[in-house]
């Protein structure tokens, strides 16, 4: 009946799309930061971690110290401090002008009260050393705070600068006389406060009327959801937030050189704040060879692969650590990207080429190894083709195994691996507390050291390098550890991580924090109006 | 027709206890460690201490028979655990952002029948003339263009470049639009093809040649005779895209930053927490089976020959 007929008809309901509506947003205020966050912030409880993020309790709760970009720290809540001469005794003074943020004084009392909720809490607190050794807090005066340590532990000031556990939230606000069953409210110290928390939306922070520190320039910090890094971009170009940061890919590294090319935007890269790397087991398979390790040092150009991979987002790593860590400028010979000399090196461990761009042999065995990564990380598995690419060049096979995180986390633990990707902790538990993980059987670090002649002696003098109270005999013990895992190439290190900030110009210059965890909005100098 | 809804709504429990099974079992069969994956999310380093505390605490040292009676037991009482990366109870953040995406998917499928009805009628009375072209084109892009997809490209036009609407969040009707389109484009693609075909065909039989004959009205045959039996394959098929619908929001919630359950539910997918992924996976095969539940009921109200088929002797 259809076929014949001719009738204009029914309306479409695409009507929708025909009615513009105005809705490109200009900040709420002026004076309020627009920040996005893959996640809420959580409870905020400073002792506490998951589903609590750092940089947030960074925000509202201070430390004793300030950690800073050269290793050492500087004064907060503490003015100043001395050391006893057995490295034991940590005596703090504390400034007196400081409030909490309801108004209360914070004073010896309430740090030592903090410290007492962090230690009736231990063992939640066991993978950080400081917890281990702190065996009381004193109030010696109103303003004066003793800590003793069982030993004599030297990184105890940069590991009370964590965003946690060893921050301050007023006593007023414990529960059960603690804090490990939750706080009232998150009442600190630092520049911010949380206002309002919207789930799966937004967080606000406010300015805290009683920060004893200078004013941070923006009345207040809006922090927005946003799981996905594509959306983050979308809502920088759309003016929805104002400023993007971060050290795990908030951004794609190719989004963060398109905006950064587009102009609108200013955009910045930190100085290295972790090393990315492969650990290479000398327990296992080929490469238990030291000429086969050397070689994947040789073989691998990381130029190209932060070239095209990376898009200029990270430095190309030599060394585990980068010359900025502290102890670690020990001017360490790079392997240098090398194909020939990779080969020469197989080659004359007897590892035979059979045919162009397969596998070398040796005593019946191929060259083949196992590289693990996250499947899901599009970054990881784009690194992992390239080094499958580059090391075929020189005749070394390379399977590539992706799998779910928890999958790789237990390889690690375990083991189960040739290759696998690792990283180093950041600032500040680089060099001393990712060396001291080292000693762990759940690490990859410790199951890739496992072959090694002098792994007994390692972590010996990683033990000795915690507790020496002497910085010249420290210096020599870290330039001897990281020597050794040089020469003997159990890592091959990649690159070394940054952290990206990408804002719209008004936020002015971009600051990064010294640690990878903070983001310090407080320093930010947006232009005027 | 209570007798039916009744039978329907008793099968109900053995699904959902089949469901629930299955639910549980699967997440357990897979390389992973709740306890390991309960650390990492924890952000505690997984020493053998720790893991072997946690084992206990989430009670992985038990049978996993008993893990699932203990399981089941307690969500019955409304308790599905707390989220291992949130740190929360699961049920209120569940029913929390169920709103959200129930909003969403309503308005897709409202939004789905309010176009895809008007245009396979279209499409059937201009029959391969160009509004036909058009549907047909509709319903090409509509199948091969991916959801996600469709979501981002419809941001750059409408938000990046045009600036007419907001790119994300929940905020007023507005905000609405972008993501429902994005939901909505595959099932009214899918529903406008399919009632055109269905109209065609029904306009072939003979008793609306009949009508035509006897000199009806087209506009009344069409509604009377054609429609009422057209319907009924669309009636079926709206019952699959509610499904459809729920699953494309999920995705379109993380791009459109909408605080749905779906976004809920992806990270918690990708952080491998199970508590969250049980309670979310049996929650959606309820709605799922309520549906087809709402589906089957209308279907049996829209064709009476269903509706009057005596009750077969069980």
């Amino acid at each position: 009946m259809y076929s014949r007929r001719s009738v204009l008809g029914l309306p479409l309901a695409g009507v929708l799309l025909s009615l513009p509506l105005p809705v490109r947003a200009r900040s709420p205020s002026p004076g309020v930061l627009r920040f996005a966050w893959a996640q809420n912030v959580g409870p905020l409880n400073p002792h506490l971690y998951a589903p609590n993020q750092m940089f947030a309790q960074g925000m509202v709760y201070d430390a004793l110290v300030r950690y800073q970009p050269d290793g050492t720290v500087a004064p907060a809540l503490a003015s100043a401090w001395e050391v006893s001469q057995d490295g034991r005794d940590y005596t703090f003074t504390l400034r007196e002008d400081v409030r909490f943020s309801n108004g209360e004084a914070f004073d010896a009392a309430a740090a030592k009260a903090n410290v007492d909720a962090v230690l009736a809490n231990r063992a939640r607190h066991a993978w950080l050393e400081l917890a281990n050794q702190i065996t009381k807090a004193e109030v010696l005066a109103p303003f004066t705070l003793r800590l003793r340590l069982k030993d004599p532990y030297y990184p105890a000031l940069q590991e009370l600068a964590l965003p946690r556990p060893f921050r301050f939230v007023a006593p007023s606000q414990f529960r059960d006389g603690g804090t490990k069953d939750g706080i009232t409210a998150p009442i600190g110290t630092g520049p911010w406060v949380l206002a309002e928390t919207s789930l799966g939306e937004h967080d606000i922070f406010t300015r805290n009327p009683h920060y004893w520190g200078p004013a941070p320039a923006y009345d207040g910090i809006t922090v927005k959801v946003m799981p996905d890094p594509n959306t983050r971009a979308i809502a920088l170009r759309t003016d929805q937030v104002d400023m993007v940061y971060g050290l795990d890919g908030p951004l794609s590294p190719d989004t963060f050189a398109e905006l950064a090319r587009s102009g609108q935007f200013t955009t910045g890269l930190s100085a290295p704040m972790e090393t990315s790397d492969l650990a290479l087991n000398t327990n296992r398979g080929a490469t238990r060879d030291l000429s086969v390790r050397r070689a994947i040092n040789h073989a691998v150009d990381k130029d190209m692969m932060i070239e095209t991979v990376l898009h200029g987002t990270e430095q190309r790593a030599d060394t585990l650590f980068a010359p900025n860590v502290p102890y670690a400028d020990i001017g360490l010979k790079p392997y240098g990207h090398d194909p020939d000399r990779a080969r020469a090196l197989l080659q004359d461990d007897g590892w035979e080429e059979t045919a162009p761009g397969a596998p070398r042999r040796k005593a019946g065995q191929d060259l083949l190894l196992e590289l693990c990564f996250v499947g899901t990380d599009a970054v990881a598995k784009a690194k992992a083709e390239i080094l499958q690419a580059q090391l075929a060049q020189v005749g070394i096979g390379v399977r590539l195994t992706g799998e779910e995180e928890s999958s790789i986390y237990a390889r690690q633990r375990d083991g189960r691996f040739d290759m696998i990707f690792n990283r180093t902790w950041g600032a500040p538990y680089d060099p001393h507390a990712f060396l001291s993980s080292m000693r762990l059987p759940s690490h990859a670090d410790y199951q890739a050291q496992l072959g090694l002649p002098d792994k007994a002696e390692i972590d010996a003098k990683i033990e000795t390098v915690l507790t020496s109270t002497d910085p010249e005999q420290r210096q020599a013990l870290y330039r001897d550890l990281l020597t050794r895992f040089h020469e003997a190439a159990v890592y091959l290190p990649l690159t070394y991580a940054t952290a990206m900030a990408v804002a719209r110009p008004e936020v002015g210059p971009l600051v990064f924090g010294a640690m990878s965890s903070e983001i310090p909005f407080e320093r930010l100098t947006p232009e005027a109006g | 027709m209570r007798a039916y809804i009744l039978r329907r709504l008793i099968l109900l429990v053995p699904m959902l206890l089949g469901a629930s099974l299955v639910i549980f079992l699967m997440l357990r069969l897979g390389p992973s460690d709740p306890a390991m994956d309960y650390l990492r999310l924890s952000k505690v380093p997984p020493t053998p201490q720790a893991l072997a505390e946690a084992r206990t605490m989430l009670g992985l040292d038990q049978p996993i028979l008993t893990q699932y009676l203990h399981w089941l037991g307690r969500g019955l009482q409304g308790d599905f655990g707390i989220s291992y990366a949130l740190q929360r109870p699961v049920l209120p953040d569940l029913l929390h952002f169920l709103p959200a995406t129930l909003e969403l998917a309503a308005l897709a499928l409202a939004f789905t029948l309010a176009v895809s009805v008007p245009m396979g009628i279209w499409a059937a009375r201009h029959r391969d003339r160009w509004p036909d072209q058009i549907a047909r084109l509709v319903a090409f892009l509509g199948v091969s263009v991916p959801n996600f997809w469709l979501g981002f490209l419809l941001v750059v036009v409408f938000s990046v470049h045009l600036g007419w609407l907001p790119p994300m969040g929940r905020a007023g009707p507005a905000s609405l639009i972008l993501p429902v389109i994005s939901v909505a484009f595959m099932s009214l693609a899918i529903n406008a093809r399919l009632l055109r075909a269905s109209m065609l065909e029904v306009a072939g039989q003979r008793h609306v040649r009949y009508a035509l004959l006897r000199g009806l009205p087209p506009r009344r045959v069409e509604r009377r005779h054609v429609l009422r039996n057209a319907w009924l394959p669309v009636i079926t098929a709206t019952g699959m895209h509610i499904g459809e619908m729920l699953g494309g929001v999920l995705v379109i919630e993380s791009i459109f930053g909408w605080p749905g359950v779906g976004r809920y539910a992806v990270s918690a997918i990708l952080n491998r927490d199970y508590p969250v992924i049980q309670a979310f996976t049996l929650m959606m095969v309820v709605i799922f089976v309520l549906c087809n539940l709402i589906v089957d009921i209308l279907y049996a109200l829209a064709d009476p020959r269903i509706r009057q088929t005596p009750e077969e002797p069980a």
